[in-house]
């Protein structure tokens, strides 16, 4: 640790000024107008919006795909970087690019595959039913499973890229020394990886689950207006209605839930220590 | 007011690059075929008129907040927009009353396009019919009754009703219904019952084509202007005529208030409603004219919106309707149909 | 047996990952109207049409020019910033660390939104200009995290070391630090680099004519026509990323910092 505060501000204060001034004002003066009326300060934005029932339930509904992702993410992440990180440094090096693969695509693009594997005659549906699980296709489209593997798909690559770049600090003896030493794998996840790992798994887990909180696209094409999101919800209202209130607030909910998912993860990886 | 500040900026900030020029015009108007209008319109205009057109696009919601920030000082000279969207900058008091002497190609269009808003505040340039396609092989349509019909549980879309298409399916709903009145109040809560047996609400007509495409759809309201891509399916797609006959609705040229431009703005509508433009334009089947004097062949014909019969048996919703109405449909709308 | 495992595993995330692209590659062979899988035929027009598409073209550069600088300028902006919070006892810390990393927690649609009506108008930047800031904040974010993460358990001592055997601070960077977290960097630049080519909210209200990057554009072509072009314009997309990492491993031997 070096002790030259001022030193350490100069490298740090650019960034910080920057953000300052290119985000958190702008940003700030956007969701102060939900807080504005006619007669001064007021909450009433906040109270009209979750007095509507529709509000509410396209809320939950995002909170709940939020977690579902992120959460899957994180199992299938470690899982495969995982692996991954006990490849060859060749072989590793070519999955990486498979794995940062989607990321390169067009998330308009890597979204609207998804509509031609699940329609009714997609190759989801064809398996199904020559499988014989059902006699006739099964509605995938427009449903929050279609939303969920979408957004599964689209920032899965985020955790496996930041648990992969948390495991290049693991030593590469610790992993067999505690099996040799009797731990179980439950026992070295738990108590070697996952501790070495946090800030990747912190890292990962905000970019997922803030991922799929703000992904326009993917809600929009796949589950359409029947499968609101709030940010789909706040595109309508700021769009058709030209409503920036109902756009402030969901934007204040969408800041706050990134934020809370965030020091939450935080939380979890300090008490693991 | 920081709103208007900002918007007015941007404007000055988009059209900078014009100011060179000595004479130009800047329109509004929709983001779609710019190619084909650029071909049809925009280049022989600037060949006649010695002036460089400045063409902003973007969808209507934009284009109407951008004009109403710079009401003062107007950076839009003339736009296209839809009949409603229209009426609703008119209210504003936004729109110069035309001068339909300045215009003489005006006399050619269709009793319908000439006066749409009243006091000459929009002139109407293009007409769109709305009715159902549907899949010829599995189902037949008789009635717009049919969208919300058993036999298409499950494979029948809508159009959502924040777009233009949405009204005029709940007015044609309304009618096979018997419902009178503009609220749309049990049509919306037919429709609402019914939401399980919708596959989508759809926005753009393109997806739609793609669903029908992909058979996830079989049957759905769609406007004219799409039909061409219908037509092109290898799947037996057809134009239903139901009993309660085709909608219909209209885009209308507009003239901002005190833009200062006019005489460009008046020379740019006149050309645009000639009968050579709107041949060439309805031939690369862009936009259907509404220049009664328009000729083109059967097969330009059928994919678009035209000839006197067909235009005067639409239903066209009244503009005033969609505007004094749409607030409480939506609000219907997300309570019992979206949920 | 254990590589057995790790490979079943590896191939199910891939199959999931990729087979979403392969299905667009093929689909953008089709010899058809419209998108579909299996394709209709199969034939290279929608790729070869992808070339004709004047405003593609445009939009190309523009995206590509954002992506490249915006991310070197949150790089120069972000490796420091995450240098000094993990190596110097700053006051303020973690007010530092929660302001930039605030532009990853915005929704993209109230960005573009705010800036718009609070910055960029009234200071008057050209519409590049502005995407050009807002895709440098947008990056910071990745930038500050991955490479914060790499250098966390990167012992300082060696550094330290490196400062009493008589290099500058400098030095010491360059000579210990950088070499250390090139994979974290270049890790950072990649993510930049897809996080702001790939941006949509944020570019959808900072479009001005003729300035409009690519994935807006790809909608607004999608608003048209679902034709499969755009399909093919993705696959070339990703071939061009696959050849951007394969470099990447060639000169840098990438996937040992991985």
């Amino acid at each position: 640790m070096f002790s030259s505060t001022r030193e350490g501000l100069a490298l740090a204060l650019p960034a910080a000024i920057f953000a300052l001034l290119l985000f958190i004002v702008p940003v700030g003066i956007l969701l102060s107008e939900a807080f504005q009326s006619d007669t001064g300060w007021t909450l009433q934005g906040y109270v009209d919006f979750f007095a509507k029932p529709l509000n509410q339930t396209v809320f939950l509904r995002t909170l709940k795909l939020g977690v579902l992702v992120a959460g899957t993410a994180a199992v299938i992440g470690y899982a495969a970087a995982f692996s991954i990180s006990n490849l060859s440094p060749v072989a590793r090096g070519r999955v990486f690019g498979l794995i940062i693969l989607p990321l390169m695509i067009s998330p308009v693009a890597r979204t609207y595959a998804w509509i031609v594997i699940l329609g009714r005659t997609g190759i989801v549906n064809d398996a199904i039913i020559g499988l014989g699980l059902s006699e006739t296709p099964i509605r995938l489209l427009f449903t929050e499973t279609a939303v969920f593997l979408g957004l599964l798909q689209l920032f899965m690559p985020l955790m496996i890229i930041s648990l992969l770049s948390a495991m290049e600090n693991i030593p590469r003896d610790v992993i067999p020394a505690a099996r040799v030493l009797g731990a179980s794998w439950f026992q070295v996840f738990f108590k070697v990886i996952l501790p070495l790992t946090k800030e990747g798994l912190v890292v990962g887990g905000t970019l997922v689950f803030t991922g799929a909180l703000t992904a326009y696209i993917t809600p929009a094409i796949l589950g359409g207006s029947k499968v609101l999101m709030l940010e789909t919800l706040l595109y309508q209202r700021v769009n058709v209605a030209n409503d920036f209130v109902s756009a402030s607030v969901i934007a204040m909910i969408l800041i706050v839930m990134s934020f809370a998912a965030n020091l939450l993860l935080k939380r979890i990886a300090t008490a693991r220590k | 007011m920081t709103k208007t500040l900002t918007f007015s900026a941007l404007c000055c900030l988009l059209a900078a690059p014009a100011l060179a020029q000595d004479k130009t015009l800047t329109i509004s108007t929709y983001s779609f075929a710019q190619d084909a209008y650029k071909e049809a319109l925009y280049d022989p205009f600037e060949a006649i008129c010695d002036c460089e057109l400045v063409i902003e696009t973007g969808n209507s919601v934009e284009r109407m907040s951008k004009i109403e920030a710079n009401a003062n000082d107007p950076v839009i000279d003339m736009a296209v927009i839809s009949s409603h969207d229209a009426l609703a900058l008119a209210r504003k008091d936004l729109l110069a009353p035309l001068d339909v002497a300045s215009i003489p190609n005006h006399a050619k269009l269709y009793e319908a396009a000439k006066d749409p808003l009243g006091g000459h505040m929009a002139v109407g340039y293009t007409f769109y019919a709305s009715s159902i396609v549907y899949r010829t092989d599995l189902v037949e349509i008789d009635s717009w009754a049919d969208l919300l019909d058993e036999k298409l549980a499950g494979n029948v879309s809508l159009p959502n009703i924040i777009g233009t298409q949405g009204p005029l399916t709940l007015m044609m709903l309304g009618k096979a219904a018997g419902e009178e009145s503009a609220d749309y109040k049990a049509v919306i809560s037919d429709i609402g019952a019914h939401a399980d047996d919708i596959v989508t609400f759809y926005s753009r007509s393109s997806e739609l084509a793609q669903l029908m495409n992909q058979e996830e759809v079989i049957a759905a309201p769609v406007g004219r202007f799409a039909w061409s891509r219908f037509k092109s399916s290898p799947l037996p797609f057809a134009w239903a005529e139901p009993a309660e006959g085709q909608a219909g609705g209209m885009n209308v040229m507009i003239m901002t208030k005190g833009n200062g431009n006019e005489e460009l703005a008046y020379q740019f509508m006149d050309f645009w409603l000639s009968t050579e433009v709107q041949t060439r334009i309805a031939e690369a089947l862009i936009d259907s004219p509404a220049n009664a004097e328009v000729v083109v062949s059967e097969e330009v014909a059928d994919n678009l919106t035209y000839g006197a019969e067909l235009i005067n048996s639409l239903n066209i919703l009244p503009p005033a309707e969609i505007i004094d109405n749409r607030e409480a449909w939506v609000e219907q709308w997300n309570n019992e149909v979206i949920r | 047996m254990k590589n057995l495992t790790a490979w079943a595993i590896i191939g199910a995330t891939l199959t999931f990952l990729i087979g979403p692209f392969i299905i667009i590659i093929f689909a953008g062979a089709s010899a058809g109207e419209a998108l579909a899988f299996p394709p209709d035929g199969l034939s290279l027009r929608w790729y070869l049409k992808v070339f004709t598409i004047e405003s593609f073209r445009q939009s190309f550069v523009l995206s590509m020019g954002l992506a490249v600088f915006g991310t070197l300028a949150a790089l120069l902006l972000g490796v420091p910033a995450a240098y000094a919070l993990n190596r110097y006892d700053l006051p303020g810390a973690e007010t530092i660390r929660t302001i930039v990393a605030s532009p990853i927690i915005v929704p993209g649609i109230i960005v573009g939104l705010a800036l718009l009506r609070y910055l960029v108008i009234p200071l008057n930047f050209t519409v590049t200009m502005a995407l050009f800031l807002a895709h440098t904040a947008l990056v910071l974010p990745y930038a500050v995290r991955v490479v914060s993460s790499s250098l966390n358990n990167l012992r300082s001592d060696m550094e330290e070391a490196a400062v009493l055997l008589g290099c500058s601070r400098v030095q010491a960077f360059t000579k210990v630090v950088l070499p250390n977290i090139r994979g974290g960097v270049l890790a950072a630049f990649i993510l930049g680099f897809v996080t702001s080519f790939n941006q949509v909210p944020v570019s959808l209200f900072l479009s001005g004519p003729g300035v409009r990057t690519l994935p807006i554009d790809m909608l607004a072509y999608m608003e048209i026509t679902y034709d499969p072009s755009v399909a093919a314009l993705s696959a070339l997309l990703a071939f061009m990323s696959l050849a951007i990492v394969f470099v990447a491993e060639r000169l840098l031997g990438f996937s040992r910092y991985v």
